[in-house]
């Protein structure tokens, strides 16, 4: 099920939350209890920071004293004010970064809202405290959209996996009709020979839709593979110890975000991969420096195995969970579109620009050799 | 091209026509494919056309006709220096600057000249030409059949440009026109049938294409997710408390918009988790206009999408249950046929004009939404084509060419925004044009001929002036189709254009709208 997959911060109800004591701390039950930074308590915290001479000189020590809560450990502390800081860096990388990349226009604005009032609050900061309840406030809300805007963000990659999903069920539908149309039921042999001819010199009706599998396997598989991989990301990032542990990201997922986000389109005639924004957005949202994004011209099937190897293990534990029908059925699409696959990685030679296709095949690779074919 | 489109789904004309037609053989075999994907793969959008086009030869093609040759070579002649940048906006403001179809002066942006927007223009003032004789002030048959003859000889609906493909598809559009005036008037129930109900667009193609073609659609472009999306996020948020949860959709086709509503449902934090969804979809009932056929098929239809979403549903294990509410035989729509629970927040879901929608009839859409209002839902989700008012014109000819124009215009953005998302899968465009927006072109080029004027504006303004009020976008909502603009190309972008509406766009045009109602009195409902 859904539900338990998801990371506890984001199910309240799925773990239950305690509340400890009169300090109002809220700590999941976890035997490594989580921290949930309310509203009070960030703001205890940005008092405190403020009071330290701003979060470069506060220490999670010095914090610990001044707040005085009870029950919040330097552990909490520690992630939640690298956070801070981080979310209160100037974003002038990132915007070079982004320029450079030619991100959203979407997520520029976003950016520069993020931007602008961060910017504002820590100078506001720095100045005096006579401002301080403007740019308390200002936090807050840039916070909370911020949140919004990740939440946002995870929801539609969530969506557009289910849509996906669903879509291979119409897909599947189709192809075991056309199966049925063409008698290929009692011969399992003839209906993949049937399937590797087509490419020769005898098209029949499966044609349109067995060729358009391969961009079809393109486009869907990336977007579930590539959001697979970038729910691993918002996991450790984000959603897991995330809000509490901090926006500090994982140097190891940043380096193969990076590659990822510049690896099948870095040259290519779009120069967009359509998933950029994600990784964008949460690097802008979290005040990432650019620098953890990879080197701009490395080997793009070097990058892209790379983020396969995360992407097939989420999606096949995905699959497993999200359902039982959808877990054993989609072989039947899946494996003649994987065959196709082969053949369009096979023709990629042919192609003029073979970046893309050869990228199709491996991203589907992993997928077909996990199944077992209904028709072998 | 109409072989194809008027072809059955049986499997061994299917197979036949695979053989016949040079789209399909390209298709399917990759020695030919290698060209054509060398010359989308430039990234230079059209610059090497000439190698794949037809052959332009245009004193050859206008010698055999002295009598319109003259007219003819002026269209072709004038312009030579265009720059093709925005072909169809220079000349469509052309037009209706000056209101007339062949002599206006088109504006010149500085920039090389290439055969390829002169053809564009060319091809453009053709069309309006075309049109004008079709519709127009001045219609004369004669003109327009040799027009047409030009066209099709200088284009297909498969090969060239988006313009000379789009040119192609107007042309069909335009001679369709011509060929059902002759036999027998615009309003012969014949022709209607035929050529003008985009109803049947989906019978012409093997299942297998419709499929295929959908697919690419939804991972091409935004449009159909923009719409699903922004739908399904207004009603998360308007039965957000809500333990069960009732739809009504007027037009459910595969049913893929309720997938990502399902697993939201079933994600959600907020509310009480998995509500139970109940989701009525109306079927087309039998109909003086339409076959028992047909009638058989859209039930069948939605049954299996019933079928296929209870599975979906139980997958993620969403409690949900299904109703089909059958329309009458005029596809008017009776509120009392929807069985309602008391104490479900009730949502109407109205999708209409999504690319690849069957038309519907304005009669039918009025019957579902004036019904659908007297069941006072909470929200109802209304997506519909964005379409400028028509430009006013005094006549009904000129106003025909004007929508003609503006019909190009659109489709246009449409091509362009297909071709800039993902210029490298040129046969999958070529099948979501085959497949649906040319038989869209076809119907809608019909229904501006037959409508003369335009009755109404957007069904958004119907509501409003029904009485039902606006409800917002929500901040998430908004954020959300941005950043799924954010997936697809530069050039698509939404707007808020008014505090319930947001629309979907290609770079200045506007193509799809999503607006969020109420019924005005529906606040007692939720007691």
């Amino acid at each position: 099920m859904f539900q338990h997959k998801k990371p506890s911060t984001m199910n309240s109800h799925d773990r239950p939350m305690c509340v400890q004591g009169d300090s109002g701390l809220v700590l999941t039950t976890d035997p490594k209890p989580r921290l949930r930074w309310t509203v009070e308590l960030h703001e205890r915290f940005v008092d405190a920071v403020t009071q330290l001479g701003g979060p470069d000189k506060a220490t999670p020590k010095t914090i610990m004293r001044v707040m005085g809560v009870k029950g919040l450990t330097l552990y909490h502390l520690k992630s939640h004010l690298q956070k801070f800081r981080l979310g209160k860096q100037p974003h002038k990388e990132f915007n070079d970064h982004s320029i450079k990349d030619g991100m959203r226009a979407s997520a520029l604005e976003l950016q520069r809202n993020t931007a602008s009032s961060s910017g504002m609050i820590s100078r506001s900061m720095n100045d005096s405290n006579s401002h301080m309840v403007d740019a308390i406030r200002m936090q807050m809300e840039v916070q909370r959209r911020l949140h919004e805007q990740l939440e946002v963000q995870k929801h539609l990659q969530l969506r557009i996996e289910a849509q996906g999903k669903y879509m291979q069920s119409i897909l599947e539908k189709a192809c075991q009709t056309l199966a049925g149309e063409n008698n290929m039921a009692s011969s399992a042999g003839s209906y993949k020979g049937s399937i590797v001819n087509h490419h020769g010199v005898n098209p029949h009706d499966m044609g349109p839709l067995k060729d358009f599998t391969s961009p079809l396997g393109f486009l869907s598989f990336q977007d579930l593979n590539i959001y697979g991989g970038d729910q691993l990301d918002l996991q450790s990032n984000i959603d897991r110890p995330s809000l509490d542990h901090g926006f500090l990201p994982n140097n190891g997922d940043n380096l193969c975000l990076g590659k990822k986000r510049t690896s099948p389109y870095t040259g290519s005639t779009t120069g967009k991969s359509p998933l950029i924004w994600s990784d964008d957005l949460r690097l802008q949202d979290l005040g990432t420096a650019a620098s953890c994004l990879g080197p701009p011209d490395h080997d793009p099937f070097k990058g892209d195995q790379i983020q396969m190897a995360l992407p097939s293990i989420e999606r096949g534990s995905e699959i497993d969970s999200l359902s039982d029908i959808y877990e054993t059925k989609p072989v039947i699409s899946g494996d003649p579109m994987g065959e196709k696959k082969y053949d369009a990685g096979g023709a990629k030679l042919e192609r003029p620009s073979p970046r893309r296709v050869p990228l199709a095949g491996e991203r589907m690779s992993p997928m077909i050799q996990g199944r077992n074919s209904p028709f072998g | 091209m109409t072989d194809l489109l008027m072809m059955g789904s049986a499997m061994a004309i299917a197979m036949e026509m695979m053989v016949d037609d040079p789209l399909d053989l390209d298709l399917s075999d990759y020695s030919t494919t290698t060209t054509t994907t060398n010359t989308i793969d430039q990234d230079d959008r059209g610059c090497k056309w000439n190698e794949w086009s037809p052959v332009v030869d245009w004193t050859a093609l206008t010698g055999g006709h002295d009598d319109f040759h003259d007219l003819i070579e002026s269209m072709m002649d004038e312009d030579d220096n265009d720059d093709g940048g925005d072909i169809l906006s220079n000349s469509y403001s052309t037009q209706t600057s000056t209101g007339t179809a062949v002599s206006g002066d088109v504006d010149v942006a500085a920039g090389e000249v290439s055969d390829d927007s002169n053809k564009g223009v060319r091809l453009v003032h053709l069309l309006m030409a075309a049109a004008e004789a079709v519709g127009g002030e001045n219609k004369s048959r004669d003109l327009a059949r040799v027009i047409l003859v030009r066209l099709k000889e200088l284009v297909s609906p498969t090969k060239g440009t988006n313009i000379e493909r789009l040119a192609a598809h107007f042309s069909e559009a335009l001679h369709s026109l011509l060929e059902c005036a002759a036999a027998g008037g615009p309003h012969s129930k014949h022709h209607h049938h035929h050529f003008f109900n985009g109803d049947n667009n989906h019978h012409h193609h093997h299942q297998n294409d419709v499929v295929a073609a959908f697919q690419f659609l939804q991972d091409m472009s935004p449009y159909v997710k923009f719409g699903h999306f922004t739908a399904n996020q207004a009603i998360l948020e308007a039965a957000a408390h809500d333990r069960r949860i009732h739809i009504v959709d007027y037009d459910i086709m595969e049913g893929i918009q309720w997938a990502s509503l399902m697993q939201a449902l079933v994600s959600r934090k907020d509310g009480p988790p998995s509500p139970h969804l109940r989701i009525t979809a109306l079927s087309r009932g039998a109909s003086s206009s339409s076959s028992s056929a047909a009638a058989r098929r859209s039930i069948g239809t939605v049954q299996e999408t019933s079928r296929r979403l209870a599975a979906f549903a139980a997958s993620i294990g969403l409690p949900f249950s299904f109703h089909q509410c059958r329309l009458d035989s005029d596809e008017s729509f009776r509120p009392s046929a929807v069985k309602l629970v008391k104490g479900e927040a009730l949502i109407v879901n109205c999708m209409l004009n999504l690319p690849h929608f069957s038309y519907r009839s304005q009669e039918s859409v009025e019957s579902f939404l004036s019904g659908a209002k007297t069941l006072k839902p909470r929200l109802i989700t209304l997506v519909e084509e964005e379409a400028p008012p028509p430009p006013p014109t005094p006549t009904d000819g000129g106003q025909f060419v004007a929508r003609f124009m503006d019909l190009l215009y659109q489709y246009s953005a449409v091509y362009d925004s297909l071709e800039a998302g993902f210029p490298m899968q040129g046969r999958g465009r070529a099948l979501v044009e085959r497949v649906f927006l040319g038989p869209r072109i076809v119907g809608s080029l019909g229904r501006i001929y037959r409508a003369r004027r335009d009755e109404r504006g957007s069904w958004g303004e119907w509501l409003a002036v029904a009485g039902c009020s606006a409800v917002p976008v929500s901040f998430a909502n908004i954020c959300q189709a941005k950043l799924l603009m954010g997936l697809f190309n530069d050039g698509y972008r939404v707007e808020e254009l008014a505090s319930n509406r947001l629309v979907l766009g290609w770079k200045s045009r506007r193509l799809l709208s999503a607006s969020l109602w109420t019924s005005s009195f529906s606040d007692s409902d939720h007691l």
